[in-house]
């Protein structure tokens, strides 16, 4: 004697009208670029990456696009709820998730870094018992120190960074750097590279294996593009 | 405080609890259909026995306690290390082979993720002593019967086989930074990460050939052809075997595959050479069971021919374990719907009065399977019908002059009696 669920019939469209492939794409700074390079791979992206629909279907309806916060890139993958996914391999390093990372693309290049007030740069990285850190990467500037010997007192924060020295609520930040110039004008200085970023493409283990015609057809195709 | 439960764990109850418990019965009455025999560890045992071969992650993820005496206990994070030690120190010299199959519940301390709080339900099967490919054939087919029990139409099971990485990595002689660094790339199918090793590492031809062949030697699963495709990746890797130990995990693999045609499941399967996930717990064959539109696997296992020794007499063994939770959402995703969680309704309401012969005709409904709820707190029928409409029941029966008078629902949802004889909706 089973007793089968209750479908609610309505949901049921929803899943049908999945494309077959769905590609999470970071907003903001790796937007352009990320459409750019699959523009250039051959693959129809949508137009109006600003429109207010939550999912944008290729003009093939081939591949749906999903415009999503680049913190949450890896987790929609890891889950499954996309496909393939483009972010930031910091984001990506920070998020722990487990995903398929096939290829490095050719953007969004920056460096993951100590950095530490000018007049004394590397006393607190050497010789402070419990340095405190402010950083938007609690994860990797804790596993970091860890490996350093060192428990460090990890303040996350959510953007600003540089603020923590300047405030003198850190010694430290653990932060991205481009060219340094919002360092320097913070009376800032890089001390260590913890991690070289570039942008990466990521697909879901699972999609991995059971979507791998459409999978591989779209990393040989950016491959190319590269 | 005290309505309140830990983080990770949960109440199932009314339709979801009946399903789990349904899946869980259906899928151990398949493996004992199988020749698989009962076996249920304890929940709690020494963490010393539970992580003798315990990855660090699992390491990690177990719940220890100290029991009144001082030793350290952990709640059983899988199965597999159980059965195996039971195996070891107790049935070592009962007949092999022996098999063994279990559901229940697991406990790690995990972030809770899609079907996996930290205690979630695991149903699966052991099989001791018994080192042959037929062996690994009757698990990987076993776990094929299990998604159709479920009731997973479309699912893959992803077969890997250790030994040629294995092979590989002893033929290459690297330093443990380079192995690593190796096994990362290709766990992660990581091209940079790859070309960064090849880069990196001073390599023979033979050898280097063999690790750039290594992210091709994985199957195409949407060709629909299992046997085919499985062959091609076989032939594809023969090129670069290295060494014996790479030639005998695909001779292997030639094996099971034959064992495995006539169970009419190799269209589900893809061999994948560079699935790689726990190595160093699994001696040969290592599978991960996939479905559409869940991201996590729903289901591993594989071949560990080192772990019953320490418990005991070194024993091969296979086995797999299912992931309930999982299972169920599969399933509830593939069939397109959102389950509401309902109470599971008795077929119907019935007022007894006591009567002897009433009680009588009850139980023998029930022994007919129907759901009967006996009124218990001596109400009435107007106050039994209102019952009714609370709970949604669709049928009272009274006890009425020596008979039961149904009182049926019409469309309105008003109750009136029915004529004719009793009978119940499915």
């Amino acid at each position: 004697m089973s007793n089968t669920a209750t479908l609610a019939p309505d949901t049921e469209k929803a899943v049908e009208s999945r494309p077959p492939l769905l590609f999470a794409l970071p907003k903001g700074r790796l937007a352009d670029e990320s459409l750019d390079l699959l523009q250039r791979a051959g693959l129809s992206v949508p137009v109006d990456t600003n429109s207010r629909k939550l999912v944008l279907p290729s003009s093939d309806g081939s591949i749906g696009f999903v415009m999503a916060k680049p913190w949450d890139v890896p987790t929609f993958v890891e889950y499954g709820a996309a496909d393939v996914g483009i972010c930031g391999l910091d984001v990506l390093r920070e998020s722990g998730r487990r995903v398929h990372e096939p290829l490095r693309l050719p953007f969004g290049y920056c460096r993951l870094s100590v950095a530490g007030p000018k007049d004394r740069p590397d006393t607190p990285l050497r010789y402070a018992s419990q340095p405190r850190i402010a950083t938007k990467y609690p994860r990797l500037a804790q596993e970091f120190f860890r490996q350093r010997g060192v428990n460090a007192e990890v303040i996350g924060l959510s953007g600003s960074v540089e603020l923590g020295p300047v405030l003198d609520m850190a010694d430290l930040i653990v932060d991205i750097v481009e060219t340094g110039n919002t360092l320097c004008a913070n009376g800032l200085v890089e001390i260590r590279t913890i991690l070289e970023v570039q942008a990466v493409l990521i697909v879901n283990r699972a999609a991995y294996q059971l979507k791998s015609r459409q999978i591989q057809g779209l990393i040989e195709r950016v491959r190319e593009a590269i | 405080m005290q309505g309140q439960i830990p983080f990770g764990v949960a109440d199932y109850f009314w339709e979801e609890a009946l399903q789990r418990q349904e899946l869980i019965a259906d899928l151990l009455a398949t493996f004992r259909a199988w020749g698989y025999g009962d076996v249920m560890p304890p929940a709690f045992e020494y963490a010393a026995s539970l992580s003798a071969q315990a990855s660090a992650g699992l390491q990690a993820e177990m719940y220890r306690f100290l029991d009144r005496d001082g030793s350290t206990l952990a709640l059983r994070p899988e199965f597999t290390t159980p059965v195996a030690r039971l195996v070891g120190t107790r049935l070592h010299d009962w007949p092999m082979p022996q098999r063994f199959c279990y559901g229940g519940s697991v406990f790690r301390y995990v972030d809770p993720q899609a079907g996996r709080q930290r205690e979630f339900w695991q149903a699966g099967v052991e099989l001791f002593g018994a080192p042959s490919p037929d062996a690994d054939a009757e698990v990987l087919a076993l776990t094929a019967e299990a998604m159709a029990v479920t009731g997973l139409a479309d699912y893959r099971i992803v077969l890997g086989q250790m030994r040629y990485f294995g092979g590989l990595l002893a033929a290459l002689d690297l330093t443990p930074p380079q192995t690593e660094a190796l096994h990362w790339a290709i766990e992660r199918k990581s091209e940079p990460a790859l070309a960064d090793f090849l880069r990196e590492t001073p390599l023979r031809t033979g050898q280097r050939q063999a690790v750039e062949a290594l992210p091709g030697l994985s199957g195409d699963p949407s060709t629909g052809s299992g046997h085919r495709d499985i062959q091609r990746v076989i032939d594809q890797a023969e090129r670069h075997c290295l060494n014996t130990e790479m030639h005998r995990a695909l001779v292997n693999l030639r094996e099971i595959v034959d064992a495995l045609a006539g169970y009419g499941v190799l269209g589900y399967v893809v061999l994948d050479l560079t699935e790689i996930r726990s190595l160093g717990y699994y001696t040969g064959i290592s599978f991960e069971a996939l479905a559409p539109q869940s991201g996590f696997s729903i289901g591993s296992g594989g071949r560990y021919d080192d772990l019953v020794a320490h418990f005991g007499p070194a024993q091969p063994a296979v086995g797999v374990a299912l992931g309930v939770d999982r299972l169920l959402l599969a399933r509830q995703r593939q069939a397109g719907a959102t389950v509401t969680p309902q109470p599971v309704r008795p077929h119907a309401l019935v007022i007894t009065n006591r009567n002897p012969a009433a009680i009588a005709q009850v139980q023998g409904w029930r022994t007919e399977g129907y759901r009967l709820q006996v009124e218990v707190n001596g109400r009435g029928l107007s106050d039994v019908l209102a019952h009714a409409v609370q709970i949604g029941v669709g049928q009272v029966l009274a006890w009425e002059e020596g008979r039961f008078v149904a009182y049926r629902a019409n469309a309105d949802g008003l109750f009136a009696p029915s004529q004719g004889e009793i009978s119940f909706d499915e």
